[in-house]
């Protein structure tokens, strides 16, 4: 049974295209000339409870909306999302009751106030039973590291032990969905390893569906078992991490360290889909596809050349992957 | 949910008092206002001997309790609505287990609560330099708090139908300008009613806005009917349901209609 259903949903915004100077202000206030932009175009998915879903794409793709659209504070345009039995756009608050979400480094504790009481403020308004409450505390506090902080005034936390305090207010009420977009912005690489570790660990405890935007990959390598790949409003992959790798990531990449070089490789090697990206005196590396050649093969081709000291070998990762079908692929994923 | 609206409320008054200058400062400020206007108006009286019906004791108790009431009537959750637009964290607002309208009406109750404060400590303070007349008798002191609690939800649902227009053009510091002076002008904040001319004084009539501050004033110096009393009240509670009902439907609009920013 999925616990989120997404059909057919299109979302189109109206901006206002505006003039420069004081005549296009003028014109402006006028008769405004809107523009239309469709940020979600047509997509389909469905979630399961207690999936793990790395939602990701460039800025703009249209992640954030779809997100909003999931959480029901944008109503589309077209299309439906039933989350739970239930549109959430339409019977707002019943969804609200049974959802979590972070929104970029915007914090829902209160700026002049001890952390502690934006806890309490949401135990009371969720109406949490005092014994979950105080266990929620302490599991989080203790994977999370909150002992020191919860006393202090907000203003006076630095991001990361501000985002650390977020993510614990979102889970406090047992949210059965939580959406996290971009919860890692800016954060440095230790507090990400804990944000991770505490996501990982509440979807294990609670079955928690997880839906997570994020521009770190390793975030989604970490943590997500499914990936949906949204470019220009489209989804263009929907399905397993590892499938997505094994399909995409054909690719690798190999680094020679090498001596009493003969001749320039660029101009004598010729193996299919195998690029030069770097060569010295010294140091060669190319880029090669695993179809189409393998690492013996270049090394019999290159020894003829030279003497190779020493290999490195670096398989693609995500970043990489999605590198490359941004930068031209666009068309020719799918 | 009671619980939530005054816990918010609660949280929204801490926030204010961690920053104890604020409370000095508005205070020193409504204290200021107050003795320019009673300044002025003992120039005037000089001349005339009297202006509007009131003798200058009156005028003076006047001022007194419109600047003891005028944060009560202009204050609210305008900034914050603001501020939350303009920032995206109308996002987090908006995905709360209480809705809208009740996450403000709690904050609301916090800023309530400290222009209450400042208000009680504007009149004790002003008390001391000028003899200010107490209610007729307790009946009027009853109406008078009775016709300022109704005001609340008046004021409350008129910020939030200025604060929603922010929905749509993401600043609302001309409408909120616009609501402080309308409030000023038509509750009697810069002038008794009286004073002014026949046509705008059948217009404040019919607006809710005497009612913040010249009706409770009126009541509290005796100078109002008690048999009137009773049609105050309905006036102000058929306006609360009015204006509920335009910010309700005005934000079923909105929130269909809003981009919010970021993202």
């Amino acid at each position: 049974m999925s616990i989120i259903e997404v059909k057919d949903l299109v979302k189109t915004y109206k901006i206002i295209e505006k003039e420069d100077g004081l005549r296009g202000y003028v014109k402006n206030l006028i008769k405004p000339k809107y523009k239309e932009f469709t940020a979600v175009n047509k997509i389909n998915f469905n979630i399961k409870k207690g999936e793990l879903v790395g939602y990701i794409g460039e800025n703009g793709a249209g992640k954030s909306t779809t997100i909003k659209m999931l959480t029901g504070i944008l109503t589309p345009t077209s299309g439906k999302v039933i989350v739970d039995g239930i549109e959430p756009y339409k019977k707002r608050i019943e969804n609200n009751k049974k959802i979590g979400a972070v929104f970029g480094q915007k914090t829902q504790l209160w700026w002049d106030l001890p952390v502690i009481e934006s806890f309490r403020l949401i135990k009371q308004m969720y109406k949490i039973p005092e014994g979950e409450y105080r266990k929620n505390l302490k599991n989080f506090t203790e994977i999370l590291e909150l002992s020191d902080l919860l006393e202090k005034q907000v203003k006076n936390l630095s991001l990361g032990q501000k985002m650390r305090c977020e993510i614990a207010a979102t889970f406090l009420h047992n949210p059965q969905i939580v959406y996290l977009d971009e919860p890692t912005i800016g954060l440095d690489v230790f507090v990400k390893e804990n944000i991770r570790q505490f996501i990982k660990n509440v979807n294990k405890q609670k079955n928690t569906t997880v839906i997570l935007t994020t521009h770190d990959l390793k975030d989604i390598e970490d943590v997500c078992e499914r990936i949906i790949l949204l470019d220009k409003g489209n989804i263009i992959y929907d399905g397993e991490k590892q499938k997505f790798k094994d399909i995409y990531g054909k690719s690798a990449i190999a680094e020679f360290i090498v001596e009493n070089k003969t001749s320039l490789i660029k101009n004598n090697i010729n193996i299919r889909e195998l690029k030069i990206i770097e060569e010295t005196d010294t140091n060669l590396k190319v880029k090669f596809s695993h179809t189409e050649t393998t690492i013996i093969n270049i090394v019999e081709e290159i020894s003829k050349y030279c003497k190779i000291i020493d290999i490195h070998m670096k398989e693609a990762e995500l970043e990489d992957i999605l590198k490359e079908i941004y930068k031209g692929a666009h068309t020719n994923v799918k | 949910m009671l619980n939530s609206l005054l816990m918010l409320g609660k949280m929204q008054f801490r926030q204010y008092s961690i920053y104890k200058s604020n409370f000095y400062l508005f205070t020193l400020n409504r204290i200021v206002e107050i003795v320019v206007y009673i300044f002025v108006w003992q120039e005037i009286y000089k001349e005339t001997g009297e202006a509007g019906g009131f003798t200058i004791a009156q005028m003076i108790t006047y001022y007194i309790l419109v600047f003891t009431l005028s944060s009560l009537a202009t204050w609210g959750v305008n900034e914050e609505m603001s501020y939350s637009i303009k920032n995206g964290k109308i996002n987090k607002e908006l995905i709360n287990p209480l809705s809208y309208f009740q996450y403000y009406f709690g904050i609301n109750l916090g800023e309530l609560a400290f222009a209450l404060l400042v208000g009680i400590a504007t009149f004790i303070l002003c008390s001391i330099f000028w003899s200010v007349s107490l209610p007729a008798n307790i009946i009027n002191l009853i109406l008078f708090v009775i016709v300022i609690i109704l005001g609340i939800p008046i004021t409350f649902f008129l910020q939030m139908i200025v604060g929603i227009t922010g929905f749509y053009t993401n600043s609302i510091w001309g409408m909120q300008i616009l609501r402080k002076s309308v409030i000023s002008i038509f509750s009697g904040i810069i002038a008794p009613i009286t004073l002014f001319p026949n046509w705008f004084q059948s217009l404040a009539n019919i607006l809710p806005f005497q009612e913040l501050i010249y009706t409770p004033i009126n009541i509290w110096l005796g100078q109002m009917p008690l048999k009137e009393a009773i049609f105050i009240i309905i006036k102000q509670i058929i306006w609360g349901i009015i204006l509920y009902i335009i910010a309700k439907k005005f934000f079923n609009h909105a929130i269909k209609k809003i981009t919010i920013n970021g993202g």
